[in-house]
């Protein structure tokens, strides 16, 4: 796919997820600095979706082409979503919250390499 | 106004739920790309897989609203989601030619880390943990 961008996301999202977790077991709702980490790994992988559809624009054919493009769509809504969810209801769970989309992006993140790579 | 710590969705319960929300997304999305792109390849198992997504829709909000009405039904999908997980991924052993990875629940979850079988059971422990404490008052829907 874009693998720099990939990786980016993948490395991002796992301190996102590691973050969420590790506030959960101090007992601390995510504090403001947490909330801007999630907010720049949703820019990242905002922009790799944008790449992504843009190389598929012009004339990129992923393995499934479809499920490919479900994927560039699904993944920068999991992190707004979460957001909003997890400071509802301020609690050391916002943190789990945030991880569990966190985690979702690098596992889906994960899935787009092996849909991107396996086409070509 | 029931007390917030006997709801689904306070707690512990957000996260349910947020999980519940990513298999609603996932599930749903993979139906959707199936049943619009290879419908015809395996009818059944395509429409197993929108069950699944509707299933994980329903979990979703009923718990995340959280009311006596929602948590009844909540227990109703979380059931047909075990049930599903359960008949689906013993089928897809059986008969792997069916589900080639079509449905969250093929080979139990497997492809999803197995998530999709621990969750239901997760649900409704969740469903009678936080049942409300004055349960046994006059019901209001």
């Amino acid at each position: 796919m874009v693998d720099g961008l990939a990786y980016a996301v993948m490395a991002l999202a796992l301190v996102a997820t590691g973050w969420g977790v590790l506030t959960a077991s101090l007992n601390k709702a995510p504090g403001q600095a947490q909330i801007i980490f999630a907010a720049v790994v949703e820019l990242v992988t905002l922009a790799q979706s944008v790449v992504a559809g843009v190389r598929i624009a012009l004339g990129a054919r992923p393995d499934q082409l479809a499920t490919t493009i479900g994927y560039l769509v699904a993944i920068v809504v999991l992190l707004p979503v979460a957001a909003v969810w997890a400071l509802s209801d301020r609690s050391r769970f916002s943190g789990v919250v945030l991880a569990v989309a966190a985690f979702s992006v690098l596992a889906m993140t994960l899935r787009l390499q092996t849909l991107w790579s396996g086409g070509s | 106004m029931a007390d917030r710590r006997t709801q689904t969705n306070s707690g512990p319960g957000r996260v349910l739920v947020a999980v519940y929300g990513v298999f609603a997304l996932a599930a749903t999305a993979r139906a959707g790309v199936q049943l619009a792109t290879r419908f015809a390849e395996a009818p059944v198992a395509y429409l197993l897989s929108a069950v699944a997504g509707v299933v994980y829709i329903l979990a979703t909000v009923t718990l995340a609203r959280g009311t006596r009405g929602s948590r009844r039904l909540a227990r109703v999908a979380i059931l047909v989601e075990l049930a599903g997980v359960l008949a689906i991924g013993t089928w897809s052993l059986f008969d792997p030619e069916a589900f080639p990875r079509a449905t969250v629940w093929s080979g139990y979850g497997s492809g999803y880390g197995y998530v999709p079988l621990v969750l239901p059971v997760l649900g409704l422990l969740w469903l009678s943990r936080s049942r409300p404490t004055d349960d046994t008052g006059p019901r209001t829907a």
